[in-house]
Order: structure tokens, then sequence, then C-alpha cells
């Protein structure tokens, strides 16, 4: 069966795998980071900050998972399977963050329409204008 | 049908949902909404209030799960008394906006409305929940209302303070969820009271870093330093009634949050020692800061941040008077505040511009605000008889109990230039 | 010079990050049996949920039934965040002429390709909504799979106008039937939100009580949201 040899690949290869998983979750949110504090165009800001909450929906979704698990979903032929499925709250939780980071972002770009009207530029050196 | 906690959050909701369709027959109802839902927000207080007080705690399961399966929203006597203050502060608000002249010409009304509504509402359910990713949701309800209302007026600094304050918001909530996500792993439930029941179970290590980034994801909210360079230019764009939400409601709610996530979460000593240093910091550094400035609500927006590090040094003694010396501040600084941002944004409105220096002799046109901004004054500062000198005298005691002569010194330093840079403004009337 | 500082800083925090993680291994079963001290929630919504709410996806039984809160406050912030960009891009009824959508010429094989593909993705994302509780999927996923093709259909044709009046409508009604349902709830069962599960057998498309009609409301406010919003930020007036 399919599970079997899966778990065989997994056991293998753990270590790969968790790197995988994790250190991607992690590079994006530093990649993100990185954006944030280093762009200077906003829209590579906003970016930056959408791929910062990427990764830690990624980490989410990754720390979830159960070793030979399958997807929380009681379809015909799985009635049963209720003790090797995957832990289904992390994803619930990230759906809702998913969309609740999309509304931040839209909201973000809407200003930065606005700021580029009224300055004519989407740099982020030459429109800051409220100091201390 | 019971008055039910619920009724805090779903009212408000309905409200903004049928607003939009509300506006297109008969525009001035559309104005009234708000109001009648705000004051509803009043009685639901009154009776929750009186239920509080002889049951002395309520919690009430959603959907038909009781805690921790489902979400619970949970009223205690001192989160209740909060909400019922916010509640009233709320309704006082909206009688001022329904006035307030220059959101009535330059924008969509309608849409201000349901945003103001909205960020109370939110601020009201960052209190009464009883789960932390419910926490999470309310708490972006109120950036992303708070961040569209700051942006409000179609002038450029609206937008890039707005804009400030959407990214350091944006990271605040990314490192709110990430605190989530780790503490999620470690007690495997999510529901406040039985997470404080599992802490013990989580290894020391991983302790720490929730807390830290707890620390710094509420810190953003509740404008402590040095994460709240947002908080001055947000307040002074923002139109007059959202920048008194903002100091009488949406502030209160983050330190609540910060408060409650430190001290019911959390065991560690260090806490309260942490919340007295950061409280101080925050305190001194703003108030030096308010002494320079020369826009009025920059400067009333730094007097605020100042005493909200002084609630947080409160909560920091732990004592059973600090802390009921620190609900009486952040009661007291809620309705003062308020006070104070609204009749300061009369005064800038009638002036000719934004500087503390232009409202010279502006007593003369609006006599009665004018008194009613020097009240408010001197309450904050902490003249007798008003409530802001028993309020510091609750903290100046609480701390003489535990021997803090050095907080008590700063205490009384830092009224002084709360005094000095109050009465610039004042004598300038 | 602050390039260097802030690459030191992404490495320290790079590090406290990955030593943190390092303390939770990968793929370790962290749900447990339900029987012991500290049970967790995940234990009980898996061995539950068949029974109690007869819906074969667990996910959407916990995102629309269990923490139905959550999916409300989230349905709000996609509604505030709505009416947040229409009120910072607020145009009078004079500028309202102004404005037109800035796309660049689209070929034929665009246009074409856009017409025949918008109605296979609407459907698909109407299927995956209504087919919520029972296939991965659900209102949020479905909602954003029609507003794709929305999108689609916005970014080839210059001249694809959305009635907005409609939107509106259907938009306020979803919204309130989501609340309205949970209010009913409240009056019956003194729950807000509370569900009749009896409905319906297992794994058809008519189980689990209330949670496909939720999902459903949900799915079409969530569609016409995103579209609204994407409308609205593609309308620029241009710089003359």
């Amino acid at each position: 069966m399919m599970q079997e040899e899966f778990n065989e690949i997994f056991v293998k290869y753990h270590e790969i795998i968790t790197l995988g998983v994790y250190g991607t979750s992690i590079a994006l949110m530093l990649i993100g980071l990185y954006a944030v504090l280093m762009k200077k165009n906003l829209v590579k800001i906003v970016i930056g900050l959408s791929i910062i909450d990427a990764g830690i929906h990624l980490l989410f979704v990754g720390i979830g998972y159960i070793r030979g698990g399958t997807a929380p979903i009681f379809s015909p032929g799985y009635e049963n399977a209720a003790n090797r499925m995957v832990d289904p709250v992390p994803q619930a939780l990230v759906l809702t963050a998913i969309v609740i980071g999309f509304a931040v972002t839209s909201v973000a770009l809407s200003l930065i329409i606005r700021l580029y009207k009224h300055h004519n530029t989407a740099k982020i050196d030459q429109i800051k204008s409220l100091k201390w | 049908m019971v008055i039910t906690p619920i009724h805090y959050i779903i009212v408000p909701l309905l409200a903004a949902f049928a607003i939009p369709l509300i506006s297109k027959i008969h525009k001035e109802l559309s104005r009234i909404i708000p109001g009648i839902v705000m004051f509803y927000n009043i009685v639901i207080s009154f009776v929750l209030m009186q239920e509080v007080n002889t049951v002395g705690y309520i919690s009430e399961i959603i959907a038909g799960w009781e805690a921790p399966w489902g979400i619970n929203l949970i009223i205690t006597p001192f989160s209740g008394f909060l909400v019922s203050l916010i509640s009233v502060l709320g309704f006082l608000i909206w009688l001022y906006q329904y006035k307030f002249k220059k959101v009535i010409d330059v924008g969509e009304i309608k849409s201000y409305g349901i945003l103001q509504m909205m960020m109370i509402t939110g601020a009201i359910g960052i209190i009464i929940t009883g789960d932390i990713f419910n926490l999470f949701v309310f708490m972006e309800i109120v950036a992303v209302t708070a961040v569209s209302l700051t942006s409000f007026y179609r002038n450029r600094d609206g937008a890039e303070a707005g804009f400030k304050y959407l990214l350091i918001g944006g990271f605040a909530s990314a490192m709110i969820l990430l605190a989530i996500l780790l503490l999620y792993t470690q007690v495997g439930t999510l529901n406040m009271a039985e997470i404080s029941e599992r802490m013990h179970m989580v290894p020391q290590g991983i302790k720490a870093t929730i807390l830290v980034l707890f620390i710094i994801g509420f810190g953003i909210e509740a404008e402590m330093f040095p994460l709240n360079g947002w908080a001055p230019d947000a307040y002074s764009q923002a139109p007059g009634p959202t920048s008194a939400a903002f100091a009488g409601i949406v502030v209160k709610a983050g330190v609540y949050g910060l408060v409650r996530i430190i001290f019911t979460l959390f065991d560690i000593e260090g806490a309260f020692d942490f919340l007295i240093i950061a409280g101080l910091v925050t305190m001194i550094i703003a108030e030096f800061s308010a002494v320079h400035q020369t826009n009025l609500k920059r400067m009333l927006a730094y007097s605020s941040i100042g005493q909200m590090g002084l609630v947080l040094i409160a909560f920091g003694i732990g004592t059973k008077a600090a802390v009921f010396a620190a609900l009486f501040l952040m009661f007291n600084h809620a309705i003062v505040k308020s006070l104070l941002f609204m009749t300061g944004s009369i005064l800038m409105y009638n002036s000719k511009s934004k500087t503390i220096s232009s409202l010279n002799g502006i007593a003369k046109k609006l006599p009665y605000v004018s008194i009613l901004f020097a009240i408010g004054a001197f309450a904050i500062v902490g003249l007798p008889p008003f409530s802001g000198f028993w309020s510091k005298l609750y903290i100046l005691t609480a701390a003489a109990d535990k021997e803090m002569i050095f907080l008590i010194l700063a205490i009384l330093a830092v009224s002084i230039v709360e005094i000095v840079y109050y009465f610039r403004v004042v004598s300038n009337l | 010079m602050k390039k260097v500082f802030i690459i030191i800083l992404l490495a320290l925090i790079g590090y406290f990050l990955v030593d943190t993680v390092y303390n939770i291994p990968f793929g370790e079963n962290r749900i447990g049996s339900i029987e012991s001290d500290h049970p967790t929630v995940a234990g009980y919504y898996l061995s539950n949920t068949v029974e109690k709410s007869r819906v074969a996806n667990v996910i959407t039984a916990i995102v629309v039934n269990y923490r139905g809160l959550d999916t409300l406050g989230e349905v709000t912030v996609l509604f505030l965040a709505t009416t947040g960009i229409a009120s910072i891009l607020y145009r009078r009824k004079e500028e309202e002429e102004d404005v037109e959508r800035l796309n660049l010429p689209s070929s034929m094989l665009i246009r074409t390709g856009a017409r025949v593909l918008f109605p296979i993705i609407a459907l698909l994302g109407i299927y995956v909504f209504i087919h919520g509780h029972l296939t991965p999927g659900g209102g949020f996923q479905g909602g954003t799979i029609v507003a794709t093709g929305f999108l689609l259909m916005l970014i080839s044709y210059k001249g694809f106008n959305t009635n907005h009046n409609i939107m509106a409508w259907i938009e306020s009604i979803a919204g309130l039937s989501f609340i309205l349902i949970g209010v009913w709830g409240l009056i019956s069962d003194n729950t807000f939100l509370g569900n009749i599960p009896e409905v319906g057998k297992l794994n058809s498309l008519l189980s689990g009580g209330l949670i496909p009609i939720i999902y459903i409301a949900v799915g079409f406010k969530v569609a016409v949201e995103l579209t609204g919003i994407l409308d609205i930020l593609l309308k620029i007036k241009p710089n003359k």
C-alpha cells in the first residue's frame, strides 16, 4: 500500500524532509523580513509582508503534519481512519489567517495607490514627511 | 430572548451588513443606526454588569460546543466594567461624530459610521473572548478598521500615517500568529483557561520565545516603547472622533490583551518587573517628546502614550491596590483623553492651522469648548480635586507600599512635565 | 552599512527561529488520545465529528461549527477591508466618469480564451464551495476561485463591467443570512450558531445540517467581495 512505502521513505529521509518543510518556511519569513526592511519600493515592501505571512502559514500547516497521516476527511472507505489523520486544527486556523492576510494586503495596496497619486512616486524615501 | 455577551458582537455586525443596503433607501437612517447600536451596547452592559455582580463570572458558549471544543465569551467584574466603560464612551463619541462637520463634508459618511462602530466592536471582542485565536481575529478587525479610519481624509499625510500603521500592525499580527502557533503545538488547545492550566508542561525555552513574540505583538497595539512609532502619526491624522476612540478604547483593549496574556498565561517572576521597566521607559520618553510638539493632536497622542506607560507601571507593581489604581487610571484616562481629543479637534477645526500657537485667543470664539478642554487638561495633569489627582495618588501610594522610591520620583517628575506642556496650551486659549 | 547590519539581524533571527523549531519534531503525533489528562482539541474533533456533526470534512466542521465565531470574524474582516478600500479610494460622483481601467491591449488569444474559461472557472468555484463539507474546499476557497475568473475577464476586456448594485445586494444578503442563521440558533437553542445535524446522511450533499448553507453564503460573499476589491483597485484615474 502507498502508506507503507511512504513511511519507509519518510524514515530514511527524515532529516531532509524536516529541513525542507521547516527550512522553507523560515527562509520565507527571513526573505519577507529582508524585503520589508531593505526595499525602497512600497509595493515590494507590501509583498515582503505577504511573504512573511506565507512563511508563517506554511510553518503552521507543516507542524500539523503527523507521520503516516491522511487528510482529515471521512470519505467513503476512510470511515475508521480517525486515528491516522493529520491534525485538522492548524489547517482551519491557517484558512482564517490567509484570508485576513489577504485583507491586510489589499488595504495596503489601496493606500499605495493613494500615496502614488499624491507624490507621483512609490519610493519610500521620498514619502517620509511625517517625522518623530 | 436573554441578553448574553454575544449581543455585543452580533448586533453591530447586523447593523454593519445592513447599512449599505439601508443607505440606498434612506440616507439619514443609515447615519443614526450606529448610534442606536451604541446605545444598545449600554443597555447590554447594564444587564450584564448586574448579572456579573451576583453570579461573579459569565461564560457563554458559542455554537453549542462548550470550551475548549468551542469558543466561549467570558465576562468578569473587571472586564465587564471595562466593556461597560467602552460602551458608554462609544455612545458619547457617536454623538460627537454625528455633528462633526469635517467628516460629513469630506468623506463617505456611511463607511465612516460602519468602520468606527466595528472598531469599537473589535475592541470589545478582544476583551470578552476566551479563546486565543479569536483574540487574534478581533485584533485584525481593529487593525483593518483603524488603518482605514486613519487614512479617511483625502490628504497625503493621512495615507502615509495609515500605511505606517498598517506595516507595523501587520508585523505585530504576524508575531502574534507565530506565538499562537508555537503555543498550540505545546498545549494542544486554544482556550485561554485551559492554556493557563497547561503552561507548566511547556519547556522553559519555548515559553520564553512565545512570551517575547506576544510582547512584541501586543506591545505594538498597546503603544509600549519602542513599538509606538506609529501612534503619534495615526492619532494626529485621524478624524477627531477616531482619535478619541483610539485613545479611549483601542489602546485600552491592547493594554488589556497584553496584561491578560502576561498574567494568566505566564507566571514568570520577571514579568512584573518587565512591565514596570517598559512602562517607565514609555512614560518618560513619551512625556518628554510631548513637550516639543507643535501640533496639538500629536501632543495629545504623546501624552496618551505616556499615560498608558503609567498604567503599565501600575499593573507591574502587582499589588491589589496597584491593580485597582491601574483600573481607575484607565477609566479616568479613557474619559478625559477622549474629551480632550474631541474638544481639541473642534478647536483645531476652527483655527487657521494645526499648530498650538494658532490657537491664540480662541477662547473668545468658542468659550464652552475651551473651558471643557481646560477642565480635561486639569484632570489629566492631576490637579485636585479632579480625578487625575486621585488616580495618581493611588498609584503613588501603591508604589510607596512596595518602597519603590525611584518610581515615585519619576512619576512626580513626569507630572511636572505634563503640567508644563498642558498649561502652555491652556494659557494660550 | 545598513545592509550589513540587517543581514546580521536576519541571521540572528533565523538562528533563533531554527533553534525554537528544532524542539518541535516534525511529524510527531501530538494529537494523542482523548482519554488522557490533557486531551487535545484535535483528538476530540476527529473522533466526534462523524457522530455529532455528520459532516465528512473535519476542517469544514471546525471552521463553520466548532469555531464558527472565528469564521464570522474573518468574514467581517473581509467586509471591513472592502469598506475601507472604498473609503480610502473614495471618489465623488463627478469624478466617477473620469476613471477608467488601465488595460494593456490584449491579443485575440487572450480574449477568446478568457471568454471560454470564465464560465468553467466560475462553475469550478461554485462546485468547490457547495461541496465544502464533503471534499477539501469550502466557502473561502470556492469564492476565491470564482473571483479569479472575474479577474481574468477584468484584465482581458476593458469594457467588461461588473454591476456594483447587484454585488452590493449579494454581499449584504449573504452576510445577513450568516448572522441570521446564527441568531436563529440563539433563539431556538440558546446558543449562537447551533447546528441541527440530523438532516441527511453522511457523505451526501444534504448532510451536516446548517453547515453547507453557511458555507454557501460565505462562498457567495467572498466571491463578490474579492471581485469588488479587484474592480476598485483596477480603476485608476489616469494622471493627465
